[in-house]
């Protein structure tokens, strides 16, 4: 139990941030206090955006995204990516759509197209989820796919993974997207249909070889190279232990999978 | 508690609403005086001729606490008047006369500081409520104040378009969609809670209303977010399956929020109704009237304004209402388009956005907080007026 | 006999009371039920009293539960002298007036104020003006302001509830003001106050929107005060939207229901057992 620490406690790693990144940063704190006694990990999840503020005004020494900085945030900072991901549109198994192109996918979530029946489906309107704005999946689906176009403010917003995977798991009409870690149903939850993207089935192997269309970074930001204790967490979370354990037990891909990885 | 010379016993009647606060101020003012004077002359109806000699061990006692009046001897007159009534209608107005100018000559210095001290105190602790609530307005407010420097106060609440991402920050969709899911929640947890009401003061047999009440105290125990859940994995499929969409949208939200406030509506709708004297219902009957009559024309009327103030207040639990609304509702910053199309209000958003906002973002779910607080306020604040005006109409 | 019209209107009419009350009822049970059947299976002695681990929060919530109960014991102590005292002046010393209309004006917005509304002013006061830690004390403290009221509300109404003529009793014999509050009133009013307390405790365990964004959000185990930690409703919260291990929020769910139904079993017991002393 990482409850009962060691008495001497000499050094604090403050940790913040993405709630996507909080399991793989929890798990990984946990396991990395049972084997460094003096050192404790405090992990907070708050949004990305707040993680980055954290870590730039000092208030964490790890500040964790789900995102790619924006233009004129974060100035400075030191990039570690720690993971990857792809992003997969799903869909209820009853579609019978298979795949789409990314440009029918930006036309659904602008919400030009309104039917199945204009991508190849049935005669089914489609019932659009999409995720809030904190999420960084959603961030990432935006820069991947949106372009200039606008999210149709019509779709249904659900605040997490989860949630969207349930729902269009049950709802034949709907579609929505998710990280390609959670397509597989885990913990008894029902099955749902992740669409092949511009020819590109949305699996690991492509996402790692960099096919895949949908893709994200996560990412550690540190003020300046990371030191001391902050930088025996950073190593250990790049370590083969979490990057073959958490992180692919989170649904993620390895940084050293990637072609050219760090 | 109904002697008819005694003014003071009145006091029951003004939890009934058949006194004015005023009338309530003036005898309570009495009241501080006489306190003693009542209790003389409770002990009076049963005088006889060995009320003198009481009067005077009274006096004595009186005397001596006097002198070395403590707390003890204060226990002990208790003690001694407790055993030794009755006494004197004279004397005990003598006794109380003395006494009411007052009580503190029957203290010390050192008691009478304490008394002051302590109450001093408690009044300190009842300001601490003030101060909160200032506070917390004052705060809320403070944080919001950029949105009108940067967006405009005209922008803001005009607005139709909220993008945190492209810094569009109208927060109409919110107003809206707050109060669609609020009024809708009303319509249909009002009836169901007050007729719920109406079922435990004057339908329900002792058994069944102790079966019945507790269940919606239960319900009021329930925390929102465990509502929210049941939202998604129950009635969410439920609504999706008969109405179309995905399930989230302002029906769920209303089938949610309407159990929700049952509670609040129910409890407060049977306190109004428990405090109409049972006489005009038995006036009711006694002229043939049946139980739906006596409900229909006398009981609700009576009940009314008690009524009025309980769904207002199950309002203010609706419109505040957060983690369970978030769940179901379906968070799309747009206006409402349907009882089964997502909508989003001010509470989910700020929950929402909390998470990421930053800059002009942040002061603007500030903006809606302190919009949500003016609305819960002015709530409370028509509840009070109303029961004004019902004091001045029954008065 | 043939009923008459007004009869059968009468029965018709009374008929909704009874369906209204059984549809509260109905309600009640169904969330009950539904969460009972689904989350009993998944509580064990595991599930309550080990860590949560893994990625997807497998395994127990035995940190959420202390995390809940801590903060909810640390509020109470902090709004019960409080509340207690506030009520005591409210309904025993203060006059009708200008600052008794304030007061409870003042206490009947506070209990009106939106709980996220709450957290809003918690996080933004409490963590980034006064600088706390996102911790069990800054939740605390913004969830006393949200008992304050209700704590006092149920304090007064006890104290309310005391018959008059005790106090009259107690004032005659020449007790002063606060020997009649504390060795009258008080003693009298107090397995009500504690009925309400207890109940207060059943509301805040269960409060979300105020402790989301000023306790942390991270499973932690706290010691002291400024420990941070995930309370229970939060971990269901998540679990319900963010991940994808449902059983366990079903499971969080049920133990979070028996809780608060525990407070109020207990509330209930302790009421009806003073009725009976006296």
């Amino acid at each position: 139990m990482s409850g009962c620490r060691g008495a001497a406690i000499t050094d604090t790693v403050n940790v913040a941030g993405s709630t996507t990144i909080l399991p793989i940063a929890e798990v990984a704190a946990e396991n990395f206090m049972q084997q460094n006694d003096e050192i404790s990990v405090l992990v907070s999840g708050m949004g990305s955006s707040a993680g980055i503020e954290a870590v730039m005004s000092g208030t964490a020494d790890i500040g964790t995204s789900s995102r790619n900085l924006k233009e004129g945030e974060g100035e400075g900072l030191v990039d570690i990516p720690i993971a990857y991901d792809g992003i997969a549109a799903i869909v209820n198994p009853d579609n019978p759509v298979n795949s789409i192109t990314t440009e029918q996918l930006r036309g659904i979530y602008s919400g030009e197209i309104t039917n199945w029946s204009e991508v190849g489906g049935e005669d089914l309107p489609i019932d659009l989820i999409n995720r809030d704005e904190s999420s960084g999946t959603r961030d990432a689906f935006a820069s991947n796919v949106m372009d200039e176009s606008h999210f149709d403010v019509g779709a249904v917003i659900l605040p997490g993974t989860g949630q969207v995977r349930e729902v269009v798991a049950r709802s034949r009409g709907a579609i929505g997207y998710i990280s390609v870690g959670y397509v597989e149903p885990r913990f008894g939850t029902r099955p749902v249909k992740a669409l092949i993207l511009d020819g590109v089935e949305p699996t690991d192997e492509n996402v790692a070889l960099g096919v895949y269309p949908i893709s994200r970074v996560l990412h550690f930001f540190t003020k300046g190279e990371p030191e001391g204790a902050t930088k025996q967490y950073v190593d250990y979370i790049l370590s083969d232990e979490v990057q073959l354990g958490a992180v692919i037990q989170a649904g993620y891909l390895p940084v050293s999978t990637i072609e050219g990885g760090q | 508690m109904s002697d008819p010379t005694n003014e003071y016993t009145d006091w029951e009647e003004f939890e009934d609403g058949t006194l004015t606060e005023e009338e309530v101020e003036l005898a309570d003012d009495r009241w501080a005086d006489a306190e003693i004077e009542d209790s003389a002359r409770s002990i009076d109806e049963t005088g006889d001729e060995k009320r003198n000699v009481v009067a005077e061990l009274m006096r004595e006692r009186a005397a001596k606490a006097q002198s070395r009046a403590d707390d003890d001897t204060v226990d002990k007159m208790i003690g001694i008047v407790d055993g030794e009534a009755p006494v004197g209608i004279d004397d005990g107005i003598d006794l109380a006369a003395g006494a009411g100018a007052g009580k503190l000559q029957l203290v010390t210095r050192q008691t009478q500081i304490k008394e002051f001290v302590l109450a001093s105190v408690f009044f300190l602790c009842a300001i601490v409520a003030v101060l909160g609530v200032a506070l917390i307005f004052a705060f809320v407010a403070y944080k919001a104040f950029p949105i009108f420097t940067e967006v405009g106060f005209g922008n803001f609440i005009t607005g139709t378009e909220w993008s945190g991402t492209e810094g569009k920050f109208g927060i109409v969709p919110f107003i809206v969609g707050s109060f669609v899911v609020t009024l809708g929640a009303l319509a249909i947890g009002a009836p169901l809670a007050v007729m719920t009401a109406v079922f435990l003061s004057e339908l329900a047999s002792k058994k069944i209303r102790s079966f019945v009440r507790p269940a919606v105290e239960l319900l009021a125990g329930i925390p929102s977010v465990v509502y929210g859940f049941f939202g998604v994995v129950v009635i969410a499929p439920i609504v999706s399956r008969l109405f179309g969409g995905v399930g989230f949208g302002p029906l769920t939200a209303w089938i949610i929020l309407s159990i929700m406030i049952v509670p609040t509506i129910a409890t407060l709708t049977e306190d109004a109704l428990d405090s109409i004297p049972m006489g005009i219902r038995e006036a009711s009957f006694a002229m043939g009237a049946n139980q739906w009559q006596t409900i229909y024309k006398v009981v609700l009327p009576a009940a009314k304004l008690g009524i009025i103030d309980a769904v207002i207040l199950g309002m203010g639990r609706a419109i505040g209402e957060t983690m369970a609304v978030l769940m179901v509702v379906g968070n799309a910053p747009q206006l409402f388009a349907g009882i089964t199309r997502p909508i989003s209000t001010l509470t989910s958003q700020i929950v929402l956005d909390m998470g990421y906002a930053t800059g002009t973002q942040r002061t603007a779910l500030f903006g809606m907080a302190a919009i949500l607080f003016i609305i819960s306020m002015s709530l409370v604040l028509t509840v009070r007026l109303l029961s004004r005006f019902g004091q001045e109409m029954s008065g | 006999m043939k009923k008459t019209k007004d009869q059968i209107i009468n029965d018709v009419a009374l008929s909704f009371f009874w369906i209204a009350a059984g549809l509260t009822v109905a309600a009640l049970f169904a969330i009950i039920i539904y969460v009972v059947v689904r989350g009993i299976a998944v509580v064990s002695p595991t599930f309550v009293f080990t860590w949560p681990h893994g990625v997807n929060a497998e395994g127990g919530i035995f940190p959420t539960i202390i995390a809940s109960i801590y903060v909810t014991a640390l509020s109470m102590l902090i709004a019960t002298p409080i509340a207690v005292l506030a009520a005591v002046y409210l309904a025993e010393y203060a006059k009708q007036g200008l600052a008794v209309r304030i007061i409870r004006f003042a206490a009947d917005s506070l209990a009106s104020v939106p709980s996220i509304v709450m957290g809003l002013f918690g996080f933004a006061f409490f963590i980034e003006t006064l600088g706390l830690p996102l911790s069990m004390l800054s939740a605390a403290l913004a969830l006393s302001l949200l008992m304050l009221p209700i704590i006092m509300r149920t304090t007064e109404e006890a104290i309310r509830g005391v018959a008059r003529y005790i106090r009259w009793g107690s004032y005659g014999m020449g007790a002063t003001k606060w020997q009649t509050v504390s060795r009258v009133v008080i003693p009298a009013a107090m397995p009500r106050i504690i009925t309400g307390l207890i109940l207060a405790m059943g509301r805040a365990i269960g409060e979300t929107a105020v402790v989301f964004f000023t306790m942390g959000q991270a499973v932690n185990l706290p010691v002291i005060p400024t420990d941070s930690g995930r309370a229970m409703p939060i971990h269901l919260y998540l679990l319900a939207v963010e991940g994808i291990n449902i059983p366990a929020a079903f499971g969080t769910a049920f133990m979070l229901m028996g809780l608060i139904f525990t407070f109020n079993l207990l509330a209930r017991l302790i009421s009806k057992r003073y009725k009976k002393v006296d």
